[in-house]
């Protein structure tokens, strides 16, 4: 017996004595979050390598006699000297369930107050994208709530929607509402018990936010009840360029996670442009080749990369993108907007000329698309929208032309009126969306000219009305609509019906 | 500026490789470059300098095995690293032992850029880590 326990106690000494192989290097340099480190021969690209003190850096050049790193964390304590080693490891994030609710930094670490979190996940960062095989086409909804994009721009899960358009247009506000949306859709569908049901999940990212911005934004949600579905990862103006590069890649790692494992999730990276000027940032300080706009040469594939691992996968589940852009002076023509509108499979675009007229959400019809169409839409939300965006298109058009004209006949007045209504119809106060059963509602009664007796300028307070009386009167007959999403004969009929119940309880 | 730092990399470059055979630093051919340089000085005389010393200093650390130790080093330690680093490198390797007490107990060696790490104080700092 006393052999087998010495033979144990061999083993042990063995395993304990035997050396461990680190790949070393010494800082020459440290500015501006980055370090310059000479040694290191063995590092890989994209490498996490550990610094004195607990800090990580990841390997961004690998030069002839040095290596680039950004460092993740406080550089006061480095100096030049200062031993580095490799870890042989991908900047990995927690993932899971376990950070729904919380706020956390790019590299997953809790900065809300409510302790460590509980992951027992890690994903990397960086992955390649899924390719072609993997994928399935885009055919299921992602209801956002607004109606002007339900109806007309509808995205579906899997599909990457861009939203443009110059500061203060309502950007985050729509992201924000498809968040609740997808919060209020998840609370229903859970209740019914429905086993085919599939919860979105969403990521909210925040890059170069002000701190301000990001506590208004979690706070909004929290007071929707969203935030129980949704991670909320900060990178703010305060925080360093290479997290504010990170960020992004960890939210699509957490997001990766849901789709792998058969879930759905939505992912909102607001915003591209200060990601971009991050990386920027970044590359100058590695002295990289500068090129249009003083960014590096690869700012496309920063994006495409990210952007590409949204997805619907085939036999799991999804990841929709929300990215988010800012124009200046609504220039869409710009270096970064072009390059990810060229990515994205469609984009919103937001005008200030719009807002200022109070019509909000501020959404350009005419420069709007969703390359998707309405493979991504209910059919009852073809049956009453599906004409909706010519009409728009044609009555623009026409707004166009009456301005210089006074006599007018009686067709085109006809159409003037029917597309002032649908612009006032499709007004929208912020973090309010509305259920896709209630958008079919309120477009059957517009396409049956229930609205055409109201003055334009009621038209947003009969809305109002008509939406609280299916609300409050109406609620089996919203359920079949939401339960059987198309429109057949009896459901029209009913739908009839309750139109003509309303119109005497409105008075215009 | 940019290129002036270049231009000085790819001459300390140029005068390592001249001073480097079959893999291994000849004092001969480095007292012949210190020489050459001496007589047909180049643009930023120091900065080449620098570098160029920093390439050879590189070079040397490759062939050469730092053995760090707290304890007494047994007889034969040494020659047996320089024999199992000459086997894995595949370039003849020294090996020179140099007394570090922080290392508490066990050894620490040193070939260029690659550490193996076989000491109390080393397995302390991987537990501390991983705590």
């Amino acid at each position: 017996m006393s052999s087998v326990l010495e033979q144990i106690e061999q083993q042990i000494a063995k395993l304990s004595s035997k050396a461990v192989k680190k790949n070393t290097g010494v800082i020459r340099t440290v500015a501006d979050g980055v370090a310059k480190i000479e040694g290191l021969s063995e590092v890989m690209y994209n490498e996490m390598v550990q610094f004195p003190g607990g800090a990580i850096g990841i390997a961004l050049n690998l030069e002839e006699d040095e290596v680039g790193c950004v460092v993740l964390g406080d550089i006061s304590k480095l100096k030049e000297g200062d031993e580095v080693q490799t870890t042989g490891r991908l900047l990995s994030v927690p993932v899971g369930k376990a950070l729904l609710g919380r706020t956390v930094d790019a590299l997953g670490n809790a900065v809300d107050g409510k302790g460590p979190i509980a992951a027992k996940e890690f994903f990397p960062v960086e992955k390649i994208a899924p390719g072609i095989i993997v994928r399935k086409s885009v055919s299921q909804p992602l209801f956002t709530g607004i109606m002007a994009i339900d109806s007309m721009i509808p995205i579906g899960r899997g599909q990457r929607e861009l939203i443009i358009g110059d500061r203060g247009t309502g950007k985050t506000t729509i992201a924000i509402d498809t968040i609740i949306n997808q919060a209020k859709i998840n609370k229903v569908g859970l209740a019914s018990g429905d086993p085919k049901f599939r919860p979105v999940y969403s990521i909210y990212v925040a890059v170069g936010q002000k701190n301000s911005n990001i506590v208004r934004t979690i706070a909004a949600l929290e007071a929707a009840g969203a935030l129980e579905y949704t991670i909320i990862v900060a990178a703010p103006a305060a925080d360093n360029p290479a997290n504010q590069y990170l960020a992004p890649y960890s939210g699509a790692a957490m997001g990766e996670w849901f789709m792998e494992n058969g879930m759905d999730a939505l992912i909102v990276y607001d915003d591209l442009s200060k990601h971009a000027v991050a990386y920027r940032q970044i590359s100058l300080i590695l002295k990289r080749p500068s090129g249009r706009e003083a960014y590096p040469g690869d700012v496309f594939y920063l994006h495409s990369r990210l952007l590409e691992r949204s997805a619907r996968l085939d036999g799991k589940g999804s990841l929709t993108a929300l990215p988010i852009i800012e124009t200046l002076a609504g220039d869409v023509s710009a270096y970064i907007p072009t390059n990810v509108i060229s990515i994205t499979d469609g984009q919103i675009f937001l005008e200030t000329d719009l807002f200022n007229q109070g019509i909000r959400p501020a959404v350009s019809v005419g420069l709007s698309v969703s390359r998707v169409g309405s493979a991504a839409q209910i059919k009852a939300t073809k049956q009453v929208g599906g004409k909706l965006k010519g009409e728009l298109a044609q009555f623009r058009e026409l707004a166009a032309f009456a301005q210089f004209g006074s006599d007018l006949d009686a067709k085109t007045k006809a159409q003037l009126d029917r597309g002032s209504r649908i612009v006032e119809l499709f007004k929208q106060p912020a973090f309010n969306p509305l259920p896709i059963e209630l958008q079919v509602a309120v477009l059957f009664a517009m396409q049956r000219g229930f609205f055409d007796p109201v003055d334009v300028k009621k038209v947003v307070a009969a809305a109002t009305s008509m939406k609280q009386f299916f609300t409050t009167r109406k609620d089996a007959l919203l359920t079949e609509i939401r339960t059987k999403a198309a429109l057949d004969k009896d459901l029209e009929a009913k739908l009839q019906a309750a139109c003509e119940e309303w119109k005497p309880t409105f008075s215009a | 500026m940019a290129s002036a730092r270049k231009q000085v990399q790819q001459l300390a470059r140029q005068l390592f490789r001249l001073s480097v055979i079959d893999g291994e630093v000849s004092a001969e051919r480095v007292a012949g470059v210190l020489a050459y340089v001496e007589k047909n000085r180049p643009a930023h005389p120091v900065a080449v300098l620098r570098a160029y010393q920093r390439l050879i200093s590189a070079e040397v650390a490759r062939s050469r095995a730092v053995v760090d130790h707290a304890g007494p080093l047994a007889a034969g330690v040494l020659e047996a690293i320089s024999a199992a680093m000459t086997r894995r490198y595949g370039r003849r390797i020294t090996s020179s032992a140099r007394r570090n007490d922080a290392l508490i107990a066990g050894v620490r060696v040193r070939v260029g850029d690659d550490v193996y790490e076989s000491s109390v104080a080393g397995q302390l700092e991987q537990l501390a880590r991983a705590v």
